[in-house]
């Protein structure tokens, strides 16, 4: 952006927002540029942070030449794929669109989220807010700590039959919902 | 704080329950458990009062296209009415919506510069709900939402400024420069692309992960009031310097915003940016508020609200002008 500039340059990829990045690329000597705004930037960076080496500099090529969707389709070779097994999105679609499908992809595809959001962000470790706890999560835990007591007194007295009781309550309050 | 430059301040925060799928606008039955999930804990919580639950596709397209116009829901979650709802506080502009790019878009609106206030609201909203429903949440990468841009806090504060001499005085290529040097994101709010009608621009964090709320809230708080006092420096040379000159365009605009029978929404942004500097410079006895509240009420869908009946071509355009005179006469 210039001072001097009345006429705002758009993104030459969507057309409609104002571009704020110009991206050069060297090709045969000769510099070519392709300017985009922040989104479709946002979206190219994560295209490319999601392709592996060999797929890096095609993924380029394509931004410059051929636009962003030509990018995405470059940046996952379909031997690359990978899958959520929770929801079915694959790394691709994700690649594409810029929406993951459900909180487990962010497991299946963490590998190439890392760096995409190391790009985005600049960091990758939260630093804010976290849910508190949940009122059935309040009382498992409240639970828990209850039967844990009686468990260590049937053993202090040696009373095994309850121990082994306490015991097995204690797992099923497990599978119900961790032990928090 | 700072209102002859700040109209307003939002905070929003982007949660997802952590057993649904993110896109919930093509699946109806997630949509509902969504719904159903989040009334139910709302009222568990005891955090229900004063809400009320609005389901998109039973409204009238004009009553929740002038919601959107209001800014109590986004324009995203119009596109999805079929399956969203919104419950909504109107005594003070909070919003929970629901369906949206994310099962919930947890938001407050407050007037003038205080986005604290306006966090805090949403952090109330949050607490109670985080209190009876899990949220998707990883240790290390915070809220997880359906795009990587918002993932973390989850948190986005914007402010609504009304930057008129610093568009005028060519300025806002370096405002821009200013405002990404501290990883912030401006844009016009009204307009297509780089439009900025009215000079009305938001300001806004861009990144959401690695840093506090409290940071994210401060960091655009300091731009908020650095480029209040950039602003404010050129009303008072206006003021000392050009007088004559700018108390005759803010009266033209006056003039024409009162006596027009056809308004453009296009040249009205431009009349009202020109009200908006008069009366925050104490040059009008229009109070701002009401000059805010204009914004608004001159969208399509509220005129069609107002003049009760379907508006489009110059008929809208009359009922915009007829509507403004009779605000404006109210001043």
């Amino acid at each position: 952006m210039s001072e001097h500039e009345n006429a705002p340059v758009l993104c030459e990829e969507c057309g409609v927002n104002e571009a704020c990045y110009t991206i050069s690329v060297m090709m045969n000597g000769q510099v070519t540029q392709r300017r985009l705004c922040a989104d479709c930037m946002a979206k190219m960076n994560m295209n490319l942070a999601a392709g592996n080496v060999k797929h890096l500099l095609s993924a380029i090529m394509s931004a410059i030449t051929g636009g962003v969707e030509a990018a995405a389709a470059a940046a996952v070779a379909p031997e690359d794929d990978v899958v959520c097994e929770r929801c079915g999105t694959t790394l691709s679609q994700f690649t594409k669109s810029g929406k993951l499908g459900c909180p487990t992809c962010y497991t299946a595809f963490r590998e190439q989220l890392t760096p995409m959001l190391q790009q985005i962000h600049g960091r990758t470790q939260h630093a804010g807010r976290k849910p508190l706890d949940t009122e059935a999560a309040q009382r498992r835990r409240a639970a828990w700590e209850r039967l844990s007591r009686q468990l260590e007194q049937a053993v202090a007295v040696e009373d095994f039959e309850s121990a082994a009781q306490l015991r097995d309550q204690l797992r099923r309050l497990q599978t119900e919902g961790g032990e928090d | 704080m700072r209102h002859d430059i700040v109209l307003s301040s939002r905070v929003r925060l982007a949660r997802n329950y952590e057993d649904v799928p993110f896109d919930v606008s093509q699946r109806p039955e997630f949509a509902a458990i969504c719904v159903a999930r989040t009334v139910g804990a709302l009222k568990a919580a005891g955090q229900d009062k004063g809400f009320q639950l609005y389901r998109l596709r039973e409204m009238p397209a004009a009553s929740r296209q002038a919601m959107a116009e209001s800014r109590l829901i986004s324009r995203d979650l119009l596109n999805n009415a079929e399956s969203a709802a919104a419950m909504v506080r109107a005594e003070d502009a909070m919003t929970v919506m629901i369906g949206e790019d994310d099962h919930l878009r947890i938001q407050a609106i407050r007037p003038e510069l205080d986005l604290l206030s306006a966090a805090t609201a949403c952090f109330r909203i949050d607490d109670a709900l985080s209190r009876q429903v899990s949220f998707a949440f990883d240790e290390q990468l915070g809220y997880l939402t359906a795009c990587p841009t918002n993932t973390g806090t989850g948190m986005r504060a914007s402010l609504l400024m009304h930057l008129p001499l610093l568009t005028k005085g060519k300025q806002m290529g370096n405002v821009g420069q200013l405002v990404s040097k501290v990883g912030l994101n401006i844009r016009g709010v009204y307009g297509e692309g780089a439009d900025a009608l009215g000079n009305i621009y938001q300001i806004s964090n861009q990144v959401t992960l690695g840093r506090t709320e409290q940071e994210l809230i401060a960091t655009v708080t300091a731009l908020g009031n650095q480029l209040c006092d950039m602003e404010s420096a050129l009303r008072d040379k206006a003021r000392n310097e050009g007088r004559i000159p700018l108390e005759d365009m803010i009266l033209r605009s006056w003039g024409i915003l009162t006596h027009a029978r056809l308004m453009p929404l296009n040249e009205f942004y431009q009349h009202w940016s020109n009200l908006r500097l008069g009366a925050a410079m104490g040059l009008l006895k229009t109070p701002l508020a009401l000059v805010d509240a204009l914004l608004d009420r001159v969208q399509e869908a509220h005129l069609c609200v107002w003049a009760e009946e379907s508006l489009s071509g110059q008929a809208m355009d009359e009922a915009r002008a007829a509507c403004i005179r009779e605000l404006l006469a109210m001043s």
